[in-house]
């Protein structure tokens, strides 16, 4: 579970680039976050991963701070970054590797998780490859499979889809649904709205800093127009 | 021509484009641009101190024409070593290079603003490192206007030379990139093969060998001499440009610089056609050669076995470094082979003036110097030797965008400092081992005087590795295009050196206070100093982990 409770963060005084934002993404919910470019979803995910320092609030992931413990906070997370240009000059298997020894993923089990993620991605005959020669695709595989290797109960994902072919977008989505019905958590950024529209349990839109909606599709084409599209929707929520 | 130069500005802008920011121009700009202002003092104030002292014995025994000679050989050292380390990246491992090719450029253009960047790069340090001292001359000496103006174009001239030598022996060994399968061990061999060259070269046909005894290596020393003729057979512009500087007859100060220009020019018409000929081969094989070889299929159990973090982080550091040519020459090599690079050419220097180990064995003997004075100029002469490892103070910035790794993952920040800083002082130590073998190799010091030395060397080390990576994280240089821009185009780079140079400082005083000390005690005093410096400052990074790393984002 990962809650935001009244977050806010400057990067230059008195413009907030996130305003007072508050979330509770349960467990078992796969939560879109939505919103044009610039309006505090990187700065949002950043807090939450502890890349940035919040100014004020605080946000607990399964009841940890990431401001108070961090350490055991981020634990508790595995996060995928928007660029998936990692330590390129390592090969697949030796990033995992150090993923798995950065998240203690227990000797008898790595061997497993590592073969069952990378056959599902289709990357496991590349990974003696350094990963500067895999395609824009295999990188987010690569990355992916580092955050999922210690089977974290919260996912975080920065645009996860992109640069995915159809498959390994479609299993993505279905491992998101897996790991929702398990009871566990994803938080997603996306552009893609009808990915968002499909995947996502809830979304919330953020707009110049401010959370302007939170809820399901439904509510929102009941809170706005019932006929419109989803595109339509997002556009007027982002651009009253 | 006016593309050439568009394109050498474009380059050098892009190499540089952080340095604004990391310099803090808009910001408390007076107070950084005071401090860099006294560093340079400092650092131009040191250089002028040795130079001085240098020169004044010389004069005192009618020598003082030597000094242009070692000078100007100095900066051909400089220059070589500058263009091992960065020819090949900055004619082939730069990411610009695929954008270049689609553009309506004629291949002279690129050749030549490349060529143009390299030379800049290295005016850049040759300047200050050759300028002052030379002025430092012509002010002792009382020279004339003539003097200052042949002592700037033997500046601009001197390295010319060595860069287009060398630039074509990479351009060659570049050329058979599209032959191979594996590009990227390609470019680590091709490194290696510079390196082996430039090694050759410099030593000649003299071959190393064990248990020599100072008839031998005087002997050995009479065939190293063969390596300053061969530079001078390769470069002999030099001996122009210090007959030039040193005679007192004019026409003969035109001919010696005319003679040096007309060479200089025809090596670079002749550069420019052979490069024309072999430099876009080897780029293109480069760029988009051969792709990866096959690689075997599936994983080893071993390979799947866990180590401890600490084994697992420093690992990662490593490959990342030795993987990557630009960070290989730039920080992992230059702790190897500046040392001997340097022996190398001092020796064939000092062999040139008729100085061989027996000499220099007698020399030291009849110095009224106590072995304190022989401990600090050691430290000061690793010192030396030390200031061109970058591993520290680019720990963070290597990583580039990807430095935010190290702030999600449940890994406290200072342990993961101190994980990015052991390749540094483990490069460090290669670097304190080779100099204490050279040492003792020339000097024959007691194994305990060693021990002592290494010992007090390395607690530089280690607090040199800390202070790097906190001047690192306080400005580091995240978004860059190329490797290159992070390890050599780097305002940061220049912390190493103004350290050596402080502890050199530090050098000089200790032996002024401390004159006539034991030498044990001596290094004593030195040692304690350092290790209480090296407590405060990793304090300083243990209580600031969270903050220091509030500029990476």
């Amino acid at each position: 579970m990962i809650e935001i409770k009244n977050v806010s963060k400057s990067y230059v005084k008195g413009k907030k680039s996130v305003d007072d934002l508050n979330l509770e993404i349960k467990n078992g919910e796969i939560f879109g976050f939505l919103g044009p470019n610039g309006a505090g979803k990187t700065t949002t995910i950043r807090m939450i991963t502890g890349i940035l320092n919040i100014d004020e609030g605080d946000i607990l992931i399964d009841g940890k701070s990431i401001k108070r413990e961090p350490l055991e906070a981020k634990k508790n997370f595995g996060f995928v970054p928007d660029s998936p240009d990692m330590f390129l000059k390592l090969k697949g298997i030796e990033y995992l590797m150090f993923m798995a020894d950065v998240y203690d993923v227990p000797q008898d089990k790595r061997k497993d998780k590592i073969e069952e993620l990378t056959k599902k991605f289709e990357i496991y005959n590349d990974l003696n490859n350094q990963i500067q020669s895999y395609s824009h695709g295999m990188r987010q595989k690569i990355v992916i499979c580092g955050a999922l290797l210690a089977e974290p109960k919260n996912w975080i994902l920065d645009e996860p889809m992109t640069g995915l072919d159809p498959k390994s977008s479609y299993d993505l989505k279905e491992m998101m649904r897996q790991h929702a019905r398990a009871g566990k958590t994803v938080f997603f950024s996306t552009h893609i709205l009808e990915v968002a529209e499909k995947l996502c349990d809830r979304v919330g839109i953020i707009n110049n800093g401010k959370l302007v909606f939170v809820g399901t599709f439904d509510e929102m084409k009941q809170k706005f127009k019932e006929n419109a599209s989803l595109e339509d929707l997002f556009l007027e929520i982002t651009e009253k | 021509m006016k593309k050439v130069i568009k394109l050498t500005k474009i380059f050098l802008k892009n190499s540089f484009s952080n340095m604004d920011a990391q310099m803090g121009v808009s910001t408390k700009s007076k107070s950084k641009f005071l401090l860099y202002g006294l560093l340079f003092l400092y650092f131009a104030g040191l250089i002028i101190f040795l130079s001085y002292n240098l020169l004044d014995g010389l004069i005192q025994i009618q020598q003082e024409e030597i000094f242009i000679g070692m000078i100007l050989f100095m900066i051909l050292g400089l220059a070589i070593v500058q263009t091992i380390f960065s020819s090949i990246n900055i004619l082939y491992f730069t990411k610009d290079s695929e954008y270049l090719l689609p553009l309506p450029l004629k291949p002279y253009q690129i050749i030549l603003a490349r060529t143009n960047v390299m030379l800049i790069s290295e005016y850049l340090i040759i300047f200050l490192v050759g300028c002052i001292p030379l002025i430092m001359y012509g002010i002792l000496t009382g020279a004339g206007i003539v003097y200052y103006i042949i002592m700037l174009l033997a500046v601009i001239l001197v390295p010319i030379l060595p860069v287009l030598l060398i630039s074509i022996i990479v351009m060659g060994i570049m050329s058979f990139a599209k032959l191979t399968k594996n590009r990227n061990k390609f470019q680590l061999l091709a490194t290696a093969l510079l390196l082996v060259i430039v090694i050759a070269l410099s030593i000649s046909t003299s071959s190393m060998q064990d248990d020599l005894t100072n008839e031998e290596m005087a002997q050995m020393l009479v065939e190293a001499n063969g390596t300053i003729e061969m530079i001078k057979g390769y470069i002999p512009t030099v001996d122009y440009l210090i007959e030039a500087l040193t005679t007192n007859n004019l026409v003969t100060t035109v001919i010696e610089v005319l003679k040096t220009i007309v060479i200089t020019a025809i090596s670079f018409v002749v550069y420019m056609l052979i490069a024309q000929q072999i430099y876009f081969k080897g780029l293109v094989g480069n760029l988009f050669g051969g792709g990866t070889a096959r690689t075997k299929k599936g994983i080893k159990q071993k390979e799947y076995k866990n180590s401890k973090l600490y084994k697992s982080y420093v690992g990662k550091e490593f490959k990342v470094l030795a993987r990557n040519p630009v960070f290989l020459m730039q920080c992992l090599i230059p702790a190897i082979l500046i040392p001997i690079i340097m022996v190398v050419i001092t020796y064939a220097g000092l062999n040139s003036d008729g100085m061989g180990l027996e000499q220099i064995n007698q020399m030291v003997g009849q110095m009224t110097i106590n072995t304190f004075m022989i401990a600090c100029i050691i430290l000061g002469v690793i010192q030396f030797f030390t200031m061109f490892i970058y591993i520290a103070i680019t720990a963070v910035s290597r990583d580039g965008e990807n430095a935010v790794f190290m702030k999600y993952i449940p890994v406290p920040l200072y342990k993961q400092y101190i994980y990015k800083i052991v390749p540094n002082i483990i490069m460090y130590m290669v670097s304190i081992i080779i100099t204490l073998g050279i040492a003792e190799y020339i000097l024959h010091l007691p194994i305990v005087t060693l021990i002592a030395l290494f010992v007090v060397a390395t607690i530089i080390g280690v607090l040199q590795s800390i202070v790097m990576i906190i001047i690192d994280l306080k400005r580091p240089k995240l978004n860059w295009d190329s490797e290159y821009a992070v390890a050599k185009q780097n305002l940061n780079l220049i912390f190493p050196m103004l350290f050596s140079m402080l502890n050199i400082g530090i050098m000089i005083g200790a032996v002024a206070l401390l004159k006539n000390i034991n030498m044990y005690l001596g290094l004593g005093i030195v040692g304690v100093l350092y290790i209480v410096a090296t407590v405060v400052i990793n304090k300083y990074l243990y209580n600031n982990q969270n903050k220091l790393a509030d500029n990476i984002i």
